[in-house]
């Protein structure tokens, strides 16, 4: 009667086990596993007086002001290999009846100047602040170039000033990044 | 990044209930049924497991999506297959794995009809539940849920390798009732849980007056707790692995119960509850906190005055330390004690078909005890302590001595994941010499990318009849 010993239900067992399989299905698929979340982080905010554009000690206009500041993240290494694109979104809210020119200069830790942006705030008036909105979007080489910077240098530029100048200039920003991972 | 999703979609096959062993549960046939209910009826004189061959149990899976889901040959883009199964899953479907692997396993039964069973087993347990809202947060990014608030508190995982000293004594009490228990202790070797966390982030557009948004965490209380984790990057890792395996680790303590009634001639009750114990975790401990609230607005320039000649002010440096100073990431070293996850089983079986081993059709003076008969039919109720919730589970199953030498078990289990559970379990003997293998999902092994959950245990035993 003892045809099996447990040996050979063991080998049975293993074989029956060995059998089964998994079908249908493709691995290499994974290499086509992207993913690609969008984030959007605000970026720098400031509100200028109009003042901040006339030395009362001096009593002389002061044209371009700017400031500094870095953004560490930027040039990570491993958002330089998966940020594919980035889209800065500028709201700028002018109540100073002067037009501005402001600049922004990307810079890399050697201070070299990696990536540029330029756009004008239409003039406003302390009753009737204006709207101005600017998009840059940054594609390609200049995601290249942008991503080898650390630090934004921002200018702002007003063509005349005097001491009666009244307003204020405000800035709210945002980044849209696009990574792929 | 696509490692973590990587991680949680190819890992899978998947295990629902990875330390549910329906089909091992009140087979008495092999000496290894003692480990699922102390107090299980036993027949043998004694057994020794052949070293590190007398049960080797394997699970992994998931609760909420098979391999065949994320890689079966498909028109549809892979990645448009992960983002439907991350929306379709809850945060409650998780992903597990276990292992077990029986260094040490034997019994004997004392002149005054005791019957001990002792052991060494290693245990590797892990489960994280389905962090949904992480995910959709990776996966998706924030730009389309503004205001939406995202669940930190959905991260919930434990990892636990341990070895497990045991001992048990069990004894048949009168004709109907048998019951056992075991003492354990356990040696840890590598641990780490993050559990009952809570907080959300949230990026809501801003009020105006600030900034565009208003990213903010809220009400953060993330912990990690590991031990024997910390030091693993300082000398030997087998030295120490293997000095915390052998009782070196952090030590705790647990019990099992169980016992085993028969109702009547014919049906026979059997309930046990497992690991009801703790580790105690005092060496070599790391936890990692974070807690607090904090509203990011981005980076406010003030255009100093002296930036043009002094360099300007360190914003970012200023932006890190704020948010290390809300959100603090402290280091523990403090000492905690883990609560081993507590297993359930019970089980009501009918016996029926000729009687094993007694040619008569009665034997009168049995005492109510149940006949042991060539087939029975049962149902076994599973549940088990996980971080979130009992997790349970149903089986109906048949069992079939089809010759002296061979039995044979077959389970259907149904749980809250997958209603096609279908195992079998067969345990031979040869002389002294037994093996036993149980899988589960068969209907599955044809395409185990299909399956829900596979588990596998094997074993090998040499076993001393009653005289």
């Amino acid at each position: 009667m003892k045809i099996f010993n447990p040996w050979h239900i063991a080998v049975g067992a293993f074989i029956l086990l060995c059998s089964s399989c998994v079908r249908d299905t493709d691995f290499e698929q994974a290499e086509a596993i992207a993913l690609m979340p969008v984030v959007e982080l605000n970026l720098i905010y400031f509100n200028l007086e109009a003042s901040s554009f006339y030395d009362t000690i001096s009593a002389t206009p002061v044209l371009t002001i700017r400031d500094t500041t870095e953004i560490d993240f930027l040039d990570d290494s491993t958002l330089q290999e998966s940020l594919k694109r980035a889209e800065f979104y500028f709201k700028f809210t002018n109540s100073i009846p002067r037009e501005f020119q402001v600049d922004f200069q990307f810079l890399s830790e050697m201070d070299d100047t990696t990536y540029v942006a330029q756009t004008r705030v239409a003039s406003g008036a302390t009753a009737n602040p204006v709207i101005t909105e600017f998009v840059e979007d940054v594609n390609e080489d200049g995601i290249i170039r942008l991503t080898q910077a650390n630090k934004v240098v921002v200018s702002v530029t007003i063509p005349s000033s005097n001491e009666n100048l009244e307003g204020e200039l405000n800035l709210q920003s945002k980044t849209t990044y696009y990574p792929e991972y | 990044m696509r490692i973590f999703f990587l991680f949680f979609f190819a890992l899978g096959a998947t295990v629902s209930f990875s330390q549910n062993k329906q089909l091992l549960y009140g087979f008495d046939e092999i000496p290894q049924s003692l480990l699922l209910n102390p107090g299980a009826k036993v027949s043998q004189k004694g057994h020794i497991g052949i070293p590190f061959l007398s049960q080797i149990h394997l699970n992994v899976g998931t609760s909420g999506v098979t391999v065949f889901d994320i890689f079966g040959e498909s028109n549809v883009d892979i990645n448009t297959r992960i983002r439907n199964k991350i929306f379709e899953m809850k945060d409650s479907d998780f992903f597990t794995a276990t292992q077990q692997l029986d260094i040490l396993n034997f019994g004997w039964k004392s002149k005054k009809d005791y019957y001990f069973s002792g052991g060494v087993y290693q245990e590797f347990d892990f489960i994280s539940y389905f962090p949904r809202d992480l995910a959709i947060l990776a996966w998706e990014g924030n730009r389309d849920y503004i205001g939406y608030e995202f669940d930190l508190g959905q991260v919930s995982t434990t990892g636990d390798v341990l070895t497990v000293y045991h001992f048990g004594a069990n004894k048949q009490v009168g004709k109907k009732l048998a019951v056992g228990a075991r003492a354990k202790l356990y040696s840890s070797i590598a641990s780490f849980r993050s559990v009952d966390n809570r907080g959300t982030f949230v990026t809501p557009l801003g009020d105006g007056d600030v900034n565009i948004y208003e990213h903010t965490l809220t009400n953060v209380n993330v912990q990690v707790e590991t031990s024997g984790i910390a030091d693993l990057d300082e000398g030997s890792i087998a030295s120490k692995t293997v000095g915390r395996a052998l009782l070196g680790g952090n030590l705790g303590l647990g019990l099992d119960l169980g016992a085993t009634y028969d109702i009547s001639e014919s049906f026979t009750a059997s309930a046990s509850i497992l690991d009801l114990g703790m580790v105690f975790h005092t060496k070599n401990v790391e936890a990692y906190r974070a807690t607090g609230d904090y509203t990011l607005d981005g980076i406010e320039l003030i255009f100093p005055p002296f930036a043009d000649s002094q360099g300007t002010l360190p914003y970012y440096d200023d932006l890190e330390d704020e948010i290390e100073r809300e959100i603090p990431i402290d280091t523990l070293t403090g000492r905690y004690t883990q609560l081993r996850p507590v297993k359930l089983n019970a089980s009501l079986r009918y016996n029926f078909g000729n009687r094993v081993g007694r040619g008569g059709p009665c034997d009168c003076r049995n005492g109510g005890a149940a006949e042991i008969t060539e087939q029975a039919v049962g149902i076994h109720l599973f549940g088990m302590d996980r971080p979130k919730r009992m997790q349970t589970a149903a089986t109906v199953y048949y069992y079939r001595r089809l010759w002296d030498f061979l039995s044979a078990k077959a389970t259907y289990t149904i749980d809250p994941y997958s209603s096609s559970n279908v195992g079998l379990g067969i345990s031979s003997r040869f002389g002294k010499f037994n093996f036993y293998v149980a899988a589960d999902n068969l209907l599955h092994y044809g395409n185990l990318a299909k399956a829900n959950n596979v588990s596998l245990q094997l074993g090998f035993n040499i076993i001393f009849d009653e005289e």
